[in-house]
């Protein structure tokens, strides 16, 4: 139980990226459907980066190697997720088919970037090794902690990483004046602008480092949970959880906090199959099912109920120009 | 005249655009992507290719071979008629995402009947349930997001997306139960296939082609002639007028989808039973995402829709061949490069819509009406956004602009009375047109 538990948190976090980079995109008011490809993107990046430290020197250091996988997800997200506020910010094109695009790009990118660049001769096996000894680093002594070592201080850096950007995301977002600009801009970009918000600075803003966390959702998955093991089918994988972590930020109401439990829930309905005794190879992908039927369960009873609190951002998929009337 | 700080850029809204210039904007947008891909991918390709050599691989891998062509057209063929059953939905802005699953599930239905049935029926009677079957169940896949779209107002972007992954999964279990020791792929069922025109990859083709002919005809005819098609864009341009003109949204958003799901079933039909006689977890090819992108860039229209798909299947198509002859090992190239097209067809549209007007030019005088007009000429035929405007392009595409300067002219006047440092100022000129989302 415990491990199973300790799974659902080092699987959910992986949602926990991309729901958090989703919700601060989407409260300036824009609808990023690229995500699953912007996921992938960080992946390739991050797979990228650890590779060519991890070959170019004999002893990597470990910190070192983490923070470039790091920062290789982050760019290479952060660069899909500009193109995107590009094309949709300045050059105002729809957001759900500029989202899309960025999904079958991003995707067919990684596929054929992960495959052709990322893991020449030799590669797999120093990136698996980075994944377990450096991704994956435990903290000292959780072993001795029992159940509680098991759930909670048994993961690698990034799944502290991500809880962490998510508390920090609700707190700038709740608190301070730069998340209430934003929650303007997404609300109201016309009222943002009439009293001096720089609307479109915030929405590049938003857009561009929400795209980056969103990416390390990939590296996540890549370096974190797959401890550095690349299949060639990666990019299929991270497309649909990255579908689901867009799932997700309607599931939990465009709260950054209440994502920490979304996810987490997702995480555990998501490897629920592999946990299950007794089941037949036939019912794997009936148990596969369950996160998605969730999802729907969800969309339908939130657009039910219909609270007020549980309403997306009013210009969300608009969107703003300023000489418009 | 004090102006305190006018942007260096001024974007306004166009008139609507003389149809050839707009169509020359987007093939521009089409070459500048070609071109930029093929010196990325002969850049990167580990054997010693040229610029050149990509375009002759594209051409030869669409259509090198008399069997590859018919490939193409036959995935052009599926591939129009995914895009025309979304393109019902998405002109009363039903954003169906689950084009894949719609397919996926009429695959699986018509799978489905000729496992249990082919070879115990006579295949006639197997052919029309597998018909029914196939329809039924994409229009089931599509109505279930409609009816909680129309009584619920249910994200149906993301219910649809879901309703995807909920198909695959189905399908998946369909095959490990049917063949539990299998590696979970299918062998091509034997009975039952759905006759072809003669020997030959033209035989197996012809069929496929022709239903898309025909949809092709109907849904052209259904939203441009019926009063089914007038309601659906008149829900898609607003929902409160379609209302007011006594249109049940609730009933046309149902129907529509009902409609929408029936060819994306019709596919999965044609899938099956004509062309791969089996089925797999990923055999709709994604075609429901793509789709999107074709009835989005053929801008709703059937005819055009059926242009773009052919370009779209001809770059796959081509793709494949570029990734031998470059020596890549991924098929995932066609991916890239169709998505580096999206990305600038998309971006075109910026400037059909919308011009352009750089101020460093006005300074002193405060001749914004005349400048403006021709800026905004000018732009029009530049293709990257950072360009600053070349002026000599301003003779040949002034000719396009010559209608609408009449309508410009009575704006003069209003243009003096607003403060020239208002950033609004634009704002006051009459603007018709609304953005089409």
């Amino acid at each position: 139980m415990a491990a199973f538990l300790a799974s659902a948190i080092s699987f959910g976090v992986i949602f926990l990226f991309g729901c958090v980079g989703e919700i601060l995109t989407e409260k300036s008011g824009h609808l990023n459907l690229g995500i699953p490809g912007i996921m992938c993107m960080g992946a390739a990046g991050g797979c990228f980066g650890v590779k060519i430290y991890v070959m170019g020197t004999e002893t990597p250091n470990g910190a070192l190697t983490v923070i470039l996988g790091i920062l290789f997800a982050m760019i290479f997200a952060g660069a899909l997720g500009a193109i995107y506020a590009f094309l949709t910010v300045s050059l105002r094109c729809n957001q759900n088919v500029t989202g899309l695009a960025c999904t079958i790009f991003g995707v067919g990118f990684t596929s054929f970037f992960i495959n052709n660049v990322v893991m020449t001769e030799g590669v797999s096996a120093k990136l698996s090794l980075a994944g377990r000894n450096f991704f994956n680093a435990h903290i000292p002594g959780a072993e001795n902690l029992g159940w509680f070592g098991t759930i909670f201080c048994s993961h690698g850096t990034l799944v502290y990483l991500g809880i962490a950007i998510a508390i920090a995301a609700a707190i700038v977002l709740r608190y301070t004046k730069v998340g209430l600009n934003l929650r303007a801009v997404g609300e109201n970009p016309a009222t943002a602008d009439a009293v001096g918000i720089n609307v479109t600075g915030y929405k590049y803003t938003a857009i561009t480092v929400g795209a980056a966390i969103a990416g390390l959702g990939g590296l996540c998955y890549v370096m974190g949970y797959m401890n550095g093991i690349v299949g060639s089918t990666v990019d299929q994988t991270i497309q649909g959880i990255g579908w689901l972590s867009i799932a997700l930020v309607i599931f939990t109401l465009w709260k950054p906090a209440l994502a920490i439990l979304g996810s987490i829930v997702f995480g555990a309905l998501y490897i629920l199959s592999s946990y299950i005794t007794g089941i037949s190879f036939e019912q794997i992908p009936l148990l596969n099912l369950i996160p998605y039927v969730v999802t729907i369960l969800v969309l339908i009873v939130t657009s039910i109920v219909g609270h007020r609190e549980t309403q997306p951002p009013a210009s969300l998929g608009l969107s703003y120009f300023r000489e418009d009337r | 005249m004090e102006r305190v700080k006018e942007p260096l850029i001024h974007i306004t809204k166009r008139e609507p655009m003389p149809l050839w210039k707009s169509l020359l904007i987007r093939f521009g947008a089409v070459v500048i992507a070609l071109v930029v891909s093929a010196i990325f991918i002969s850049a990167s390709s580990p054997r010693d290719r040229g610029f050149f050599d990509y375009f002759g691989s594209l051409f030869s891998g669409a259509f090198g071979t008399e069997r590859r062509f018919w490939l193409l057209l036959q995935n052009t063929a599926l591939l129009l008629c995914v895009a025309l059953a979304l393109v019902v939905a998405f002109k009363m802005k039903f954003w169906n995402l689950g084009g894949n699953g719609q397919v996926l599930m009429g695959c699986l239905a018509c799978a489905m009947c000729m496992y249990y049935l082919g070879g115990k029926w006579p295949d006639p009677a197997v052919w029309l349930l597998m018909f029914v079957a196939s329809l039924l169940a994409g229009a089931v896949w599509a109505v279930i997001p409609a009816i909680f779209k129309a009584f619920f107002n249910t994200n149906e972007s993301l219910f649809t997306l879901m309703m995807n992954y909920v198909a695959l999964c189905l399908v998946e279990f369909f095959i490990a139960h049917w063949y539990p020791t299998g590696t979970g792929a299918m062998p091509p069922l034997t009975d039952a296939n759905l006759p072809t025109f003669g020997p030959g990859q033209a035989g197996r083709s012809l069929p496929v082609i022709l239903v898309a002919v025909i949809v092709t005809a109907l849904i052209y005819c259904y939203l441009r002639f019926s009063k089914h098609g007038y309601e659906i864009s008149l829900i898609g341009d607003s929902k409160n007028t379609a209302r007011y003109a006594g249109i049940n949204v609730k009933k046309v958003v149902i129907r529509t989808l009902i409609f929408s799901g029936l060819l994306c079933g019709l596919v999965g039909f044609l899938l099956v039973g004509s062309v791969n006689h089996m089925v797999s977890s990923s055999m709709d090819g994604n075609m429901g995402f793509t789709g999107i992108m074709v009835a989005w860039m053929g801008k709703f229209d059937p005819l055009i829709m059926s242009g773009i798909s052919f370009f779209i299947i001809f770059l796959e198509r081509g793709m494949a061949q570029v990734c031998t002859d470059f020596g890549f090992t991924s098929e995932a190239l066609s991916d890239i490069v169709v998505g580096l097209i999206y990305f600038f067809f998309i971006g075109c549209e910026f400037f059909i819509v919308y011009k352009v007007h750089f101020n460093f030019r006005k300074r002193h005088g405060r001749k914004e009406p005349e400048f403006s007009m021709g800026a905004g000429a000018e732009q029009g035929g530049t293709q990257p956004p950072a360009l600053p405007p070349e002026p000599d392009a301003l003779p040949a595409e002034g000719n396009g602009q010559t209608e609408q300067a009449p309508e410009a002219v009575p704006e003069l006047p209003d243009l003096p009375e607003t403060p020239p440092g208002n950033k609004k100022a634009g704002g006051r000129k009459q603007r018709t047109k609304k953005e089409e989302n």
